[in-house]
C-alpha cells in the first residue's frame, strides 16, 4: 500500500506536501572502505591493507594505518567501521595487558583468536561493524591466520581478504595460493596441481599485486599499502605506494 | 524481500582480447535465488560471427537474444551480408536505451573479430545501453567484482588464442566460486580467423 | 519506432513496487568535469572513470562529446543518458542547421538540449557543460537534469565539483589565454581526479578557438598509468580441465565467381 503511493510522490524539488511523516534516526555506523589480507606461510605470516581511510566519494586520510602489531608476534587488523576497529584493537591490547599481568606468559595465537570472538560476540546485539583478520605463528612455529565474522564467528585458514575489496582480491588467492581450478598440465586434467608452501618474497609479490588490482577497480583502494610480517624473529613493516586517483 | 531482478536468476559472463583472437566464456547456472533449477543454461549465443553474452534476468535473457536474432536476420537481408561487431555494438545499445523506462534487464557483452580489418573486438553495456569500450577484458553478472578483482590481476595484453583459453578459464572459475549465485559448469569460446572452439570445463558442482 | 518505448514499464513497476524488488544500479559517470572561457575561444575538460557503485566499471571512457564540429559538450551523470541525449540533440541540431543553411548555434544547441530534458522532468540523469564556437563567438553553458541552465565564464559539474571548483575560483582570471585556460582546466580536473573518488584515471580535453577547427586532446593528461605487476600469471596450457570440446567455422565460405566487365557474359541489362 505504502510503496505503491509512494511512486506518486512529489520529487524534492517540488513544493507540494509530502504525505507521510518523515523518519529521522541516527545511524551509529560508517563505512570507511579499505581492504586488508592475510596469507599464512611455512614459517611466517603476513597481513596487509591498504592505507586510505573514506567517507563516502571522499578520502578523509592517506595514510592512516590500519594493520597493528599487538605485541606477542601477533599482527591484527579491523577492517570497515574504522572507529570500531580502532577499538576493537585497543580493547584487545588492554586485555593482552591483563593476561600478561594474570598468567605471566606469551599469549599464543589461537588464545587471541578465541578471545577476540568473545570480544566481538560480547557487542552481539550491538555489533562492532569489522572484518577482522589475526595473524601470527602457531605453537609448532607454522603461520597462522584467523578470520572473524563482526559477531565472532572465526575459522583458521591459509588466507583471507577483508573489507571492500574481500570479493574482488579472494577468488585471486584461491587461484593462486591454494592453486584452485589449475591442473598438472602433464595429467590431462585428472590431477590438481600439487599444493606448496609459497616463499616470502613469492607472498609479498602476490599481495602487491592484489592491491594494485584492487585499487585499479575499487575506488576505495589505494594510496598506499602496508604489509606487516611476523617471522619467528619478530615484526617486520614495509610500505609500498599505490595509486592516489 | 528486497531483490534485484538482474540477480534473481544468477549467472555470469567475461570476455577478453587477445593477439588476433577474442574469446568469451560464461557459466550455466540458471537458479531462482539460491535454488539451483538448471545446469544447462547458456548465455552466449551469436548472429553470424558475432558472439554476445547475456547475463540478468533469465526471462529478458531469452526476450532480448530473440530480439536479436530477428533484427540481425532482418539486417542480412537487407544489407547482404552478416552484422560486423562495431555496428551489432551500437545496434544493442540503441535498443536497450529505446526501453530507458522499462528496461531489459540484462548484462550484455559482445565479442568478435571484423572481418574486414580481422581486429578483435569486444565491449559491454550497462542495462540501458551505455556501451564500455574495452581494450583488455569486459566481465558482466553476479559475479562482475569476482571477474574484475581475476582479470585485472591474471590478465596480459597479446595472449596467443591457447593462452587466452588458460586465462580466461581461470579467471571465470575463479571468481563463480566465489558468487553463491553463479557457477554450475561453465563454456568458453575462442574465436580466431579461421574456427571458433568451444570448451566445456569441469567445474565444482555446489 | 520513433521515441522511447514503456513496454516494459507495467511490469518492472510491478516488480519493483509489488514484488518488492529494487532497480539495478546504472553505470555513472561519478565525474569530474570543467568548462572555462578564454580569450577568443573555450576549453572543456573531462576525467575517464565510469562507476557503478564503488567498482570502475571503465578506466578510459569518453565524456567529451561532440554535437557539431566546433560545439562539444562535457557530460556528468547517468553514463546512458549524457551518451544518448548528446547523439539526439547531435541529430537534430544537424538537421537543424541543413534547413536554415547556417552554422550550428551554442545557444541553439543548450535550447534543444534543456527543453528535452525539462520535458523528462530530472528523469534523463544528463547534467552538461556545453562549449562551442559560432558566428556569434564562444560560448560556455551548464545544463541541469531537469532543464534549468546557467552561463558562466569557468565552472565545473559532477562529484568531483566541488575539488575542481575550488582550483578555478583559486587561479581563473579574465582574458586567460589559450594554453594558461588549458592549464588551468587540466589542474581542476586532476585535483578531482585526486581527490573525489568518483573521478580518476586520465584528462581528456577540448578547445574550440573562433576561426579554427576544434582540437580533441584524447589523454591529454596520463597521471594513473599502472606500474609492472610483480609476478607474471601465465599459465602453463593445459592447466585447465575440459570436459568436450567443438571447433566450428562461423563464416560461411561462399564461393564466388568472377566476371569480368564488359564480358559478353556480363548480364545485359540495357536492352
Amino acid at each position: 500500500m505504502c510503496s505503491t503511493q509512494k511512486s506518486l510522490m512529489a520529487t524534492e524539488y517540488s513544493t507540494e506536501v509530502r504525505m507521510e511523516p518523515i523518519e529521522h534516526r541516527f545511524n551509529p555506523y560508517q563505512d570507511n572502505g579499505g581492504t586488508i589480507l592475510g596469507i599464512a606461510g611455512e614459517d611466517f605470516a603476513v597481513l596487509a591493507g591498504d592505507t586510505r581511510q573514506t567517507v563516502g566519494y571522499s578520502i578523509d586520510s592517506r595514510y592512516e594505518p590500519k594493520v597493528h602489531d599487538v605485541g606477542d608476534n601477533l599482527l591484527l587488523s579491523a577492517n570497515g567501521f574504522s572507529a570500531d576497529g580502532v577499538e576493537l584493537v585497543k580493547v584487545f591490547e588492554s586485555q593482552l595487558k591483563w593476561y600478561h599481568f594474570d598468567n605471566n606468559k606469551k599469549m599464543l595465537v589461537h588464545s587471541a583468536a578465541r578471545l577476540i570472538q568473545h570480544m566481538l560476540y560480547k557487542k552481539r546485539m550491538f555489533p562492532y561493524y569489522v572484518s577482522t583478520i589475526l595473524a601470527g605463528l602457531d605453537e609448532e612455529g607454522k603461520g597462522a591466520v584467523y578470520s572473524f565474522d563482526p559477531v565472532g564467528s572465526y575459522e583458521r585458514e591459509q588466507c583471507r581478504a577483508g573489507g571492500a575489496a574481500a570479493s574482488l582480491i579472494m577468488p585471486f588467492l584461491d587461484n593462486q595460493v591454494n592453486f584452485k581450478h589449475q591442473m598438472d598440465p602433464e595429467s590431462k586434467g585428472t590431477k590438481r596441481r600439487p599444493l606448496k608452501y609459497l616463499s616470502l618474497d613469492e607472498v609479498i609479490e602476490l599481495v602487491r599485486d592484489a592491491f594494485s588490482s584492487a585499487t585499479e577497480r575499487h575506488i576505495e583502494v589505494g594510496d598506499g599499502l602496508q604489509i606487516l610480517i611476523v617471522t619467528k624473529d619478530g615484526v617486520r613493516k614495509e610500505y609500498y605506494p599505490l595509486k592516489r586517483d | 524481500m528486497s531483490q534485484d531482478p538482474s540477480t534473481y536468476n544468477g549467472g555470469s559472463a567475461v570476455a577478453m582480447v587477445g593477439k588476433d583472437c577474442v574469446a568469451i566464456a560464461c557459466d550455466l547456472r540458471l537458479g531462482q535465488q539460491s535454488l539451483g533449477v538448471s545446469n544447462d543454461f547458456e548465455k552466449i549465443f551469436h548472429y553470424g560471427h558475432v558472439f554476445l553474452a547475456l547475463t540478468g534476468l533469465a526471462t529478458d535473457v531469452i526476450s532480448v537474444h530473440e530480439n536479436f536474432r530477428m533484427k540481425t536476420n532482418l539486417y542480412k537481408m537487407a544489407e547482404q551480408r552478416e552484422i560486423e561487431p562495431e555496428s551489432f555494438a551500437n545496434l544493442i545499445s540503441s535498443s536497450l536505451y529505446e526501453r530507458r523506462f522499462g528496461p531489459w534487464f540484462v548484462g550484455p557483452i559482445v565479442a568478435g573479430l571484423n572481418t574486414k580489418s580481422g581486429n578483435p573486438f569486444i565491449c559491454g553495456f550497462d542495462y540501458i545501453g551505455c556501451i564500455d569500450f574495452a581494450k583488455d577484458f569486459i566481465v558482466a553478472g553476479t559475479a562482475s567484482e569476482q571477474l574484475f578483482g581475476m582479470c585485472e590481476s591474471l590478465y596480459e595484453p597479446n595472449l596467443e588464442p591457447d593462452d587466452l583459453f588458460e586465462t580466461i578459464s581461470q579467471a571465470l572459475l575463479s571468481a563463480v566460486d566465489r558468487d553463491a549465485l553463479s557457477g554450475w559448469g561453465g563454456v568458453v569460446y575462442v574465436i580466431t580467423k579461421d574456427k571458433v572452439v568451444k570448451r566445456y570445463l569441469k567445474t565444482r558442482q555446489d | 519506432m520513433p521515441g522511447l518505448s514503456f513496454e516494459n514499464f507495467q511490469r518492472n513497476e510491478y516488480l519493483v513496487n509489488q514484488a518488492g524488488f529494487k532497480p539495478p544500479r546504472a553505470t555513472s559517470t561519478g565525474t569530474t568535469i570543467v568548462g572555462c572561457r578564454f580569450k577568443d575561444g573555450v576549453v572543456i575538460a573531462a576525467d575517464t572513470r565510469a562507476t557503478t557503485g564503488p567498482i570502475v566499471a571503465d578506466k578510459n571512457c569518453e565524456k567529451l562529446h561532440r554535437i557539431s564540429p566546433k560545439i562539444w559538450c562535457a557530460g556528468a551523470g547517468t553514463a546512458a543518458d549524457t551518451e544518448m541525449v548528446t547523439q539526439l540533440i547531435q541529430s537534430n541540431l544537424e538537421l537543424h542547421s541543413m534547413s536554415l543553411n547556417r552554422e550550428p548555434r551554442v545557444v541553439s544547441a543548450m535550447q534543444m538540449l534543456k527543453q528535452h530534458l525539462f520535458k523528462y522532468q530530472g528523469q534523463v540523469g544528463a547534467y552538461l557543460i556545453v562549449a562551442g564556437v559560432d558566428p556569434t563567438g564562444p560560448h560556455l553553458f551548464s545544463i541541469q537534469a531537469h532543464g534549468s541552465t546557467d552561463i558562466g565564464y569557468y565552472m565545473s559539474l559532477g562529484s568531483g565539483s566541488l575539488a575542481a571548483i575550488a582550483v578555478l575560483e583559486r587561479d581563473w582570471k579574465q582574458d586567460l589565454s589559450k594554453d594558461e585556460a588549458m592549464k588551468l582546466c587540466a589542474t581542476a580536473i586532476q585535483a578531482g581526479i585526486f581527490n573525489d573518488l568518483g573521478s580518476g584515471s586520465n584528462v581528456d580535453m577540448c578547445v574550440m578557438e573562433m576561426g579554427k577547427d576544434a582540437q580533441l586532446y584524447r589523454s591529454f593528461m596520463t597521471p594513473n598509468v599502472r606500474e609492472k605487476k610483480q609476478r607474471n600469471y601465465k599459465f602453463a596450457r593445459g592447466t585447465t580441465a575440459v570436459l568436450r570440446q567443438s571447433v566450428f567455422d562461423i563464416v560461411e565460405v561462399v564461393k564466388e565467381e568472377e566476371i569480368p566487365v564488359g564480358s559478353s557474359d556480363a548480364m545485359d541489362v540495357d536492352h
